[in-house]
């Protein structure tokens, strides 16, 4: 479990250091941390969701310099929730995952939004939604489904040996 | 659900939002230095990675660039390669035209340019084919030049072509003489490809090696003075009444490309219009 967590903190950590700037398109970088979160929380349940988001988005609040516990409570909550109700779900299937994956990224800028808004962020819900929630999730969306097919693919390999 | 998942959950809730109750207090700096000790060396560790990636993708990019670079410039040095040959191969041609024109400018005779278009080369018969034939007035015995000197005579007329036989093929003789002493005598061309001069005795006592041998005119079918060969060595046959001279062809029959042929007066004498030979 610790090394899992471990990989999976910074892992995420290092791919959204070093890939993420990489693969932006229009400015627009995938939240790796997010994404790899919500594939092992599925995977492992919601107490390596819980943990995971929270190191993950306490790693990403300290380096990108905002205020600490932000991304870390909404990771921490989104990695909580797939993690509990991951079990009910189809997610093997493309269908699901982009859609899931996006909408789980809205839900977590709206949250992000809301808990920034208590300490007076300026930018408006509306700007934000259009330029940087959405995009951000609809890469996320594709990106997610990509990696749990590539997951999926070289599990078939590791089975078929 | 366990009870230790949602108190797992309710911890780390708890511990954000104490964080951020001690950032919304204006204590931010006593939460931000805690992460700060955890958070730094993990921070340090990524952005060496970060580097280390971004290096390694750089130089990967770079290693890209730079062979498709390579691949280009191979391209490139290729096609100015044979870019180049072709030129070289023009430029040989146009300087090749420009002497024959240059020479058909300054003969006082009628000429007619043609192309070598096939090359018989074996011991028994040697022999050019131009590319001008019976629709271009050529006749038999027709005399052939070239810049350098004499090349030979029409010896069949066909259509579009006619076969030029050359002063080395072993049927070849030629009326000649040695441009520096008169001597005269016959150029007959010689199995092994090369040319003899056949002289008499008593006239050719003062040849010497390197003495040009030019047409002597007789005959009626060469002009006079088109230089034929050089004396490489003589063959002093005592008492005999010929001797042989081996000469040197003036004109590398097996490379040349264009000549001309000779169509108008042929009773002129052509010693002034060669370029003549050292040792003449």
């Amino acid at each position: 479990m610790r090394g899992v967590l471990a990989l999976t903190i910074f892992g995420g950590g290092i791919a959204h250091a070093t890939v993420a700037p990489a693969i932006r398109i229009a400015d627009v970088a995938p939240d790796i941390p997010l994404i790899v979160v919500v594939l092992l929380a599925l995977r492992r349940g919601p107490e390596f969701g819980c943990v995971g988001g929270f190191v993950a988005g306490l790693l990403q609040d300290a380096s990108g310099g905002g205020l600490l516990g932000v991304q870390a409570m909404t990771k921490a909550v989104i990695g909580f929730g797939i993690g509990t109700v991951g079990a009910r779900l189809r997610v093997t299937q493309p269908l699901v995952q982009v859609p899931g994956l996006v909408l789980l990224s809205v839900l977590e800028g709206l949250a992000r939004f809301t808990l920034l808004k208590l300490f007076h962020f300026p930018a408006s819900l509306g700007e934000l939604m259009v330029y940087v929630i959405l995009p951000q999730a609809l890469y996320n969306g594709f990106l997610g489904a990509a990696l749990v097919l590539a997951l999926a693919w070289s599990e078939s390999l590791r089975e078929a040996r | 659900m366990k009870a230790r998942t949602v108190f797992l959950l309710a911890l780390t809730l708890a511990v954000c939002l104490v964080l951020l109750t001690i950032q919304s207090r204006g204590r931010g700096d006593i939460a931000a230095d805690a992460v700060a000790v955890v958070m730094t060396p993990v921070q340090k560790g990524l952005a060496a990675i970060h580097r280390g990636a971004v290096g390694l993708w750089t130089t990967y990019l770079d290693w890209k660039a730079v062979r498709a670079e390579n691949h280009r410039l191979r391209e490139e040095v290729r096609r100015l390669r044979v870019e180049s040959l072709a030129v070289s191969e023009t430029q040989e041609e146009n300087r090749r035209l420009r002497r024959l024109l240059e020479l058909k400018a300054r003969l006082p005779i009628q000429t007619l340019p043609g192309e070598i278009i096939a090359r018989e080369w074996g011991g028994w018969v040697r022999s050019l084919t131009v590319n001008r034939g019976r629709g271009d007035d050529v006749r038999r015995l027709t005399a052939v030049i070239s810049p350098d000197g004499l090349v030979g005579r029409v010896v069949d007329v066909r259509p579009g072509s006619a076969v030029v036989q050359v002063l080395t093929d072993p049927a070849s003789t030629v009326g000649g003489h040695v441009l520096r002493t008169r001597t005269p005598g016959i150029v007959e061309g010689d199995p092994r490809g090369t040319l003899r001069f056949k002289y008499m005795a008593r006239d050719g006592t003062d040849l010497q090696v390197g003495d040009v041998v030019v047409s002597s005119g007789q005959g009626g079918i060469f002009p006079r003075g088109i230089p034929i060969g050089r004396v490489r060595a003589i063959d002093d046959r005592g008492a005999a009444l010929f001797h042989y001279a081996a000469l040197s062809p003036v004109v590398d029959y097996a490379r040349i490309d264009e000549v001309l042929l000779v169509t108008g007066d042929l009773m002129q004498d052509l010693t002034a219009f060669f370029v003549a030979p050292s040792g003449g």
